[in-house]
């Protein structure tokens, strides 16, 4: 209780790191519902792994073009930063004109992202010993580091992000839902995808930058997974998930605090035991005929 | 514009360059009740998805006797093609049907909800529109899609095998639904059927695809149909 008490109180030494990664757990969701409802989850692994190599990538490039880097100094942020939006709005991008040109399966162009992000993050570390040592802070959820500057910044760019999310949600869910209705009425749908897609490349970037790309896909995909389970319609599905990526943030930085866990892992730990609990219930209470399942 | 509201000039639809129908010269007028019969694949939905422009037209050329981007025609696809991952209740899908009017960033308003539930309403579906799309029958989902059509205020309704995996009471009630849309509200229905089945009083005429041919007949030679399927009849009709 008294931890509880202790991390609630404004000038608590970590409130930045908690209000950051608050603030990751409810906005990745927002996205998220879009990764269930495409059924292109995996691209909530590739993304993420995506900005990782661009970190590592701007690491790499300031390394060879100045010189070694120091941890925490404020260049190091600004150039994460610009490495994660820049590799990932591109592959976004990219992913797009190739769903547009309709080449090849989802599932293969998503695995292939993957692969070579993984392998271009792991190349550009070799590299770059500096670098290694930073994006093992990142991996684990660098959030811990997370200024007022840095703060500020995403909070900017999150509440632009979910102000666009909320005003194109009509054409966003009719594109999602019905493509070849969408096109009958004549949405220029490329272009919706488009505007998802650099939503969700903004999204993660920021959210890899904040929380590392594990908790970033954990937060992308479980608290929408969960929702799915107990939603019956759109606006409770979106805000659900939101709340509960929200309190599941919260509650596993109580939990790494408390029990001095790191911050990433913990938190999906727990937005993973919210989805089991409620995966059972439902279950369960469905097999009694106290609730149709969604 | 053209009188007709659909006037199909010697076109070939088709995809990846590869005609499925060729020399297809048709028109479609105002307040008629078109079925389009044919065997499996013979290209039936190919040239239904050419007339809403989601196929390829690869020659010649499809007037529209209406505006196509101020007033879109109805579309109802078939049920199967929706993913039941989406949580939408049944106001939900219809008020969809509302988005093709309204401009860009402009949320549905009392005015959308009004006519969403109207629709709802000539569908008979309105007691079950707060229900979950997914977990609703193939009738009552067909007749909520239905409802989405009609939705959009069109000329001209295009339906994909509405009727087909549907019971015999729900392929009655959705057939008695195009019916009076199509007889009372002036509607034009064009439908891709595997069989005409109760559907069959209200057709007026029917296209005949085959062997990459489209040929448009009067329902007066279209003979009874006994069977369960009714094509043998229809075919020997077009020759």
């Amino acid at each position: 209780m008294n931890t509880l008490i202790e991390i609630l109180t404004p000038s608590f030494l970590l409130h930045d790191a908690l209000v950051a990664s608050v603030l990751v757990g409810a906005v990745c969701p927002l996205v998220g519902v879009y990764f269930v409802l495409r059924r292109m989850i995996f691209l909530g692994v590739a993304l993420p792994q995506v900005s990782a190599a661009g970190i590592a990538f701007a690491f790499l490039a300031y390394k060879i073009v100045v010189g070694p880097h120091e941890h925490l100094e404020v260049s190091e942020r600004f150039l994460a930063v610009l490495g994660s939006v820049t590799f990932t709005l591109c592959v976004t991008l990219a992913l797009s004109l190739f769903e547009r040109r309709g080449r090849g399966t989802v599932e293969a162009r998503i695995g292939t992202t993957y692969a070579v992000a993984a392998a271009a993050t792991i190349i550009f570390l070799a590299k770059d010993p500096h670098g290694d040592a930073q994006m093992v802070n990142l991996l684990k959820g660098d959030i811990l580091a997370t200024t007022s500057a840095s703060l500020t910044a995403m909070e900017m760019v999150f509440a632009a992000v979910v102000a666009v999310l909320f005003a194109c949600r009509k054409e966003l869910l009719l594109v999602s839902f019905d493509r070849d209705l969408a096109v009958v009425f004549g949405k220029r749908v490329g272009l919706w995808d488009l505007l998802l897609y650099l939503l969700i490349g903004l999204i993660i970037s920021f959210g890899v930058m904040t929380a590392g790309p594990m908790a970033t896909f954990g937060f992308l995909v479980v608290p929408a997974v969960t929702m799915r389970l107990l939603a019956r319609r759109m606006l409770t599905f979106s805000l659900g998930a939101a709340a509960l990526g929200a309190a599941t943030a919260f509650v596993g930085f109580y939990c790494a605090y408390r029990f001095d866990l790191p911050l990433g892992p913990a938190e999906v730990g727990v937005a993973s035991v919210v989805l089991l609990v409620v995966g059972a219930t439902t279950r369960v209470l469905s097999a009694l005929g106290l609730w149709q399942a969604t | 514009m053209s009188a007709a509201l659909l006037d199909l000039q010697d076109v070939a639809v088709g995809y990846n360059g590869t005609p499925v129908l060729e020399h297809v010269s048709l028109a479609i007028e105002r307040r008629e009740f078109v079925a389009l019969l044919g065997p499996n694949g013979a290209g039936k939905t190919t040239l239904l998805r050419a007339m809403l422009g989601l196929a390829p037209v690869l020659g010649g050329r499809i007037a529209y006797g209406f505006d196509r981007v101020a007033s879109p025609p109805g579309y109802v696809p078939q049920r199967d093609a929706l993913d039941p991952i989406f949580p939408l209740t049944a106001f939900e899908v219809v008020l969809m049907g509302t988005y093709a009017k309204l401009p860009p960033l402009r949320p549905a308003g009392a005015m959308q909800r009004q006519l969403a539930a109207h629709c709802l309403e000539l569908v008979g579906m309105t007691v079950l529109a707060r229900r979950p799309f997914w977990a609703m029958s193939g009738g009552q989902k067909q007749r909520v899609l239905i409802a989405r059509a009609l939705a959009v205020q069109p000329e001209i309704m295009l339906l994909d095998e509405p009727t087909a995996g549907v019971d015999h009471q729900a392929e009655a009630a959705i057939s008695e639904v195009l019916a009076t849309l199509n007889r009372e509200h002036g509607l034009t229905v064009v439908l891709v059927s595997h069989h005409l089945g109760h559907i069959q009083s209200a057709v007026q005429s029917f296209i005949w695809v085959d062997e990459g041919r489209a040929v448009k007949q009067s329902a007066d030679k279209l003979p009874a149909v006994t069977g369960p399927t009714g094509l043998p009849e229809a075919r020997a009709a077009t020759r």
